[in-house]
């Protein structure tokens, strides 16, 4: 009798590994694998905007491949990133030989996504970033071309022009404060969670914010996942800052924004606050958050052109929610990738690199240009700039997610101003103009 | 200055204090490192969300609820996975490290990992000399003060407390006295849940939810608890404010070293060790040499 | 020749009077051959890689067991020397381009230093204190690691460390063939004196002391010699993923070890392996259910854990095997007597 169920146990293991180790077979289709931490917005982000450019593509027939159309066929693959860094090589050498996927999209922990780069171009696949905006992940493929060569940006633009824009976005909201309140020197305080990406922005910051006429008063660095951050806050308020220069991309952001407006301390927010960027918001900081301005991707109702407005109202009616960075996966696979595997005819990424490193294409957040660094060695790295990728301002207002930049933004002395279409002035929070007024 | 020092000392502390208490009884007890302590604190947090944005209850109503619910979802654990492996140490630590990483996967398949968060008990702020200070946080500190005195009533005045004094003291002799074993443990089991379940009532309106945040105040609660000295509510208490105070004193003094104050709590834990192996108020148990 | 055959018969009785008898001894014997015998069969990338995890992540958890099952100095930061195991050979790799035969041992030795750098001040501490003291070490690195982003790459770790071998499968037999050794170096170990020394610090450490032992010297030897081989795991570990990143310094990291260890059964060094080889493959062949895939784990060790307290190998040893009463000698749960002394069994 035991021996029997012992039996019957081992058939069923042997089943399960048979079905585990089986290859997915399937003849006509063009296997896309989608690596992310599926439990986290970030990983749900990337399925969401592949899942979206598959049905697309496919229901125009599929891609045009030479004689043939070839369907996409997604392959999911949770990399558990954040947790575990050893899960997420798994699961992309799982994908790469046994689903035998022909492109990856995805990834977002930097830790995490080198050590996956270095798999995918173990195999020669061509793997677009989607999350992370280290530009270590770049210079790779500057320094050793003929093996990283099969790595492209995907979404967002490096940390350096993240820098710019936030400065950008800074001396904005600094001349309206000015002009508003009639503050001689603004005050900045810097607030920025401790990572590694933010360390050069701060070392930038430093040195630019005196630039700008404005006044550094201090830097404060809380821990990424600080639940409580009152003390940082009285610090920031005693130091008279009028403006506090935030960078966040964890849940310090929520935090921080939250007890800041529930504390009603008498600063305006700008920078990066990822948590900021997303619908919940509103919701996490139970209205607290009113008023935090951050860079961002997309937003309801903001077009910086005539194909940003279709995506992300189509994103909406699908999944219910406005599309935050990662959910670029589309752009890569609709604008990207499937135009270049159909010029180059072929699925060798040998043809199509060329062909995506010379194109320039026009996506839902701009134009695409891949750059080369400055000894004209190929970075793969997206270009930022006024006609190609900016990036949004955007700020929430009493509730809703509005863009507030660019608002008559002058690239350069002589540059025409660029205003896209659905931008609203920025606003000032009541409890700062009250403290400051005269 | 000292004055944010203080204050923000304080509420860190309580904070500590009151995770710390309910860690240290349940060991003193029964000798269980309960890993999973800070894992009912974060489960409690989803309850009064549930309570609140899904069901819409008063807040005071769905506390009341959730620190119920999660007692008594800490004894029926607790019956069934803990108590038969109680004589295993090695076993009961990793069972509980398994059970909290249970709850904490089935709050992900549940809620999500988003990062949410639920309304405060009492909304505002008030200031002292330009300080400003949450009624929440104000709450928590009187929470704790209030706990704090009830339990030393508890343990000082009643039958039951008198047991688990008891059994803290000496396990086999309080047997052996006729004290019930199984059900003291039990009882003190639900009342360390129960006290993990009202710090997540009170402290999450403060911070978010998300299923992995018991991770962090684990560490700090352990370190809380060695450093007072396992098993003693005093020290427990006493280190809960060390530690918080420390914090402080490193967010204030180096502000670009904000992140380190996990780090240097943690060492300020070691050197007390060093020089004193028991915690600062532990007992050094003959019968464990 | 002569003495060749000499020995050659008398490894096959070994075999045949030493091994085949026992059930444990056999399966022991029948792991080793698959494991290496494997790539005959397949060598899918991906199937070797998950083996190749196990066996560096074997010889961690047999390493834990070393320090913390035999002589009882719960480590719960156990991380701490597979992390610096790790960075250290990765520094020695990128910046002073030592190849991975060098690194991986010099590595080591950084983790024997911090063995002995944690060990002092520990040396004080017993039970749950030691077990949360140490729980604490590797987060210091970490704030440490996090603060000085220059040298440690921050939390992006050190990447682009050289490989182990040219391809998957010589990376596989390294792995193997070194996990094996370095796990009967430590079964060894422990069935030396100094083994015998371990358990009985466990046991009753001022009974050791009593018998004039130096116990302060046996500790530390306890934590170099588990600092070893974690670092040794830790330095293969960062060779084979190319990359060193604080992620093999996280709680979670302390806390799998533990798990691991536990699960297989403490104080035996084999269950420790062999845990790993189950529970690791395990993880990853639930990925056919992605989102219930930590809580089956979980579930797994608890129910586990729930009918095996002492661990999953040593419960089924004992259901296998039985010991004589007289002689002490093991033998299989058939018999009626000793195969040795001929007591009978019950």
């Amino acid at each position: 009798m035991k021996a029997k169920s012992l039996f019957v146990c081992l058939c069923m293991v042997l089943c399960l590994w048979i079905v585990w180790m089986a290859p997915a077979w399937a003849a006509d289709a063009i296997k896309i694998g989608v690596i992310g931490p599926m439990n986290f917005v970030q990983g749900k982000g990337h399925w969401n905007g592949a899942t979206m450019a598959a049905e697309e593509i496919n229901a125009k027939g599929g891609i045009q491949v030479g004689e043939k159309k070839l369907k996409i066929e997604l392959v999911k693959a949770d990399s558990n990133e954040f947790l575990n860094v050893t899960d997420a090589t798994n699961a992309m050498e799982r994908i790469l030989t046994h689903d035998k996927v022909d492109f990856i999209v995805g990834g977002f922990r930097t830790e995490a996504v080198l050590a996956m780069q270095d798999i995918a171009m173990d195999y020669k696949k061509i793997f677009i970033g989607c999350g992370a905006a280290h530009p270590e992940l770049c210079t790779r493929v500057a320094k050793d071309y003929d093996r990283y060569k099969y790595f492209f940006r995907g979404t967002p633009f490096n940390s350096q022009f993240l820098v710019k824009t936030c400065f950008i976005q800074m001396a904005t909201v600094g001349a309206i404060l000015k002009k508003t309140l009639g503050i001689p020197t603004v005050k900045v305080a810097i607030v920025a969670e401790k990572a590694i990406w933010v360390d050069p922005m701060i070392e930038a910051a430093k040195g630019f914010i005196p630039k700008m006429g404005m006044e550094l008063v201090g830097v404060w660095r809380p821990s990424q996942s600080a639940t409580d951050v009152t003390a940082e806050l009285s610090a920031v308020q005693a130091s008279g800052a009028h403006m506090i220069f935030t960078t966040f991309s964890a849940s310090v952001g929520i935090t921080f924004a939250r007890q800041a407006g529930e504390l009603k301390v008498p600063a305006v927010q700008v920078g990066i606050n990822v948590e900021a960027q997303k619908d919940g918001f509103w919701d996490a900081t139970k209205g607290m958050g009113n008023f935090v301005m951050t860079l961002n991707t997309y937003c309801r109702g903001v077009e910086a052109n005539d194909l940003t407005g279709p995506f992300v109202e189509g994103y909406v009616k699908r999944f219910g929610e406005t599309p935050t960075y990662t959910a670029d996966t589309y752009t890569v696979i609709v604008h990207g990738l499937v135009p270049a595997i159909e010029q180059a005819a072929s699925l060798d990424p040998g043809k199509i690199i060329p062909i995506m490193e010379e194109r320039q294409f026009k996506t839902p957040s701009g134009v695409i240009k891949y750059m080369k660094d400055e000894q004209g060695k190929q970075l793969h790295d997206l270009s930022w700039g006024p006609g190609l990728l900016t990036s949004l301002g955007v700020q929430w207002q009493d509730g809703k997610m509005v863009g507030v930049w660019p608002n008559k933004w002058k690239a350069a002395e002589g540059a025409p101003e660029i205003t896209y279409k659905g931008i609203v002035p920025y606003k000032i929070p009541p409890w700062v103009i009250e403290a400051y007024k005269k | 200055m000292v004055l944010d020092i203080v204050v923000s000392g304080l509420i860190g502390g309580s904070m500590f204090a009151l995770l710390a208490i309910g860690f240290s009884l349940i060991f003193g007890v029964a000798r269980i490192v309960n890993i999973a302590h800070t894992a009912f604190y974060m489960v409690a947090a989803y309850c009064i969300f549930f309570f609140t944005q899904r069901i819409g209850l008063g807040p005071v109503v769905s506390m009341l609820l959730s620190i119920a619910i999660v007692t008594c979802f800490g004894l029926v654990t607790y019956r069934f996975f803990i108590e038969p492996i109680r004589e295993h140490e090695a076993a009961v630590l990793i069972g509980t490290i398994a059970l909290a990483i249970a709850m904490q996967e089935v709050m992900l398949l549940v809620f999500t990992g988003d990062f949410l968060s639920v309304p405060s008990l009492v909304g505002g702020f008030f200031s002292i000399m330009s300080v400003k200070i949450f009624y929440q946080q104000l709450l928590t500190f009187g929470a704790v003060v209030a706990i704090l005195i009830a339990l030393w009533l508890m343990l000082m005045k009643t039958r039951l407390g008198l047991a688990i004094r008891c059994m803290a003291e000496d396990r086999e002799v309080a047997n052996l006295m006729g004290i019930n074993e199984r059900l003291v443990a039990m009882a003190t089991m639900g009342i360390s849940v129960g006290l993990a379940a009202f710090t997540g009532a009170v402290v999450v309106p403060l911070t978010i939810l998300n299923p992995f945040m018991w991770m962090e105040p684990l560490i700090i609660m352990m370190a809380v608890v060695v450093l007072g000295g396992l098993g003693s509510l005093k020290g427990s208490f006493l280190g809960a404010y060390i530690l918080g105070f420390t914090e402080a004193l490193v967010v204030f003094l180096i502000p670009k070293g904000a992140f380190l104050k996990g780090s240097v709590a943690l060492s300020i834990m070691i050197l007390v060790l060093i020089l004193r192996p028991e915690g600062l108020f532990g007992i050094a148990f003959e019968e464990e040499r | 020749m002569g003495l060749l055959g000499y020995y050659f018969r008398k490894s096959l009785t070994i075999c045949k009077d030493e091994v085949l008898v026992l059930p444990s001894r056999v399966a022991v014997g029948v792991f080793v051959i698959a494991l290496l015998a494997l790539p005959l069969f397949s060598q899918s990338p991906y199937l070797l890689r998950v083996l190749i995890l196990s066996g560096i992540f074997a010889i961690f958890a047999a390493s834990w067991d070393l320090l913390s099952g035999f002589t009882g100095q719960m480590n719960f930061g156990h991380a701490l020397f597979f992390g610096v195991g790790a960075y250290s050979a990765a520094l020695l790799n990128i910046h002073a381009h030592l190849p991975a035969w060098a690194s991986i041992p010099l590595g080591a030795l950084g983790a024997v230093i911090t063995g002995l750098i944690v060990g002092i001040p520990c040396l004080r501490l017993r039970g749950t204190y030691l077990a949360l003291t140490t729980l604490a070490f590797p987060i210091i690195l970490l704030g440490i690691i996090f603060a000085i982003p220059d040298i440690t790459g921050g939390e992006l770790g050190l990447s682009g460390l050289s490989r182990l071998t040219g391809s998957r499968l010589w990376d596989y037999y390294l792995t193997s063939v070194i996990m094996l050794i370095s796990c009967t170096v430590m079964w060894k170990i422990t069935d030396s004196n100094t083994g015998i020394i371990f358990h009985a610090i466990r046991e009753d450490e001022l009974a050791v002391r009593a018998s004039g032992i130096n116990t302060t010297r046996y500790k530390l030897l306890a934590f170099s010699l588990g600092g070893f081989f974690a670092g040794i795991s830790g330095g293969l570990y960062a060779h084979f993923m190319r990359i060193a990143g604080p992620s093999t310094l996280e709680v979670s990291m302390s806390f799998t070890v533990v798990i691991w260890a536990v699960f297989g059964g403490i104080v035996t060094i084999y269950g420790p392996v062999g845990a790993v080889f189950i529970l690791f493959p395990l993880l990853e062949f639930l990925r056919f259910w992605p989102e219930y895939r930590t809580l089956a784990f979980a579930l797994v060790i608890l129910l586990i854990l729930l009918y095996m307290p002492e661990g999953l190998f040593p419960y089924l040893r004992d259901k296998l095997e039985i010991q004589c009463p007289r002689c002490k000698i093991r033998n299989v749960a058939k018999r009626k007597t000793c195969r040795v002394c001929a007591a009978p069994l019950n």
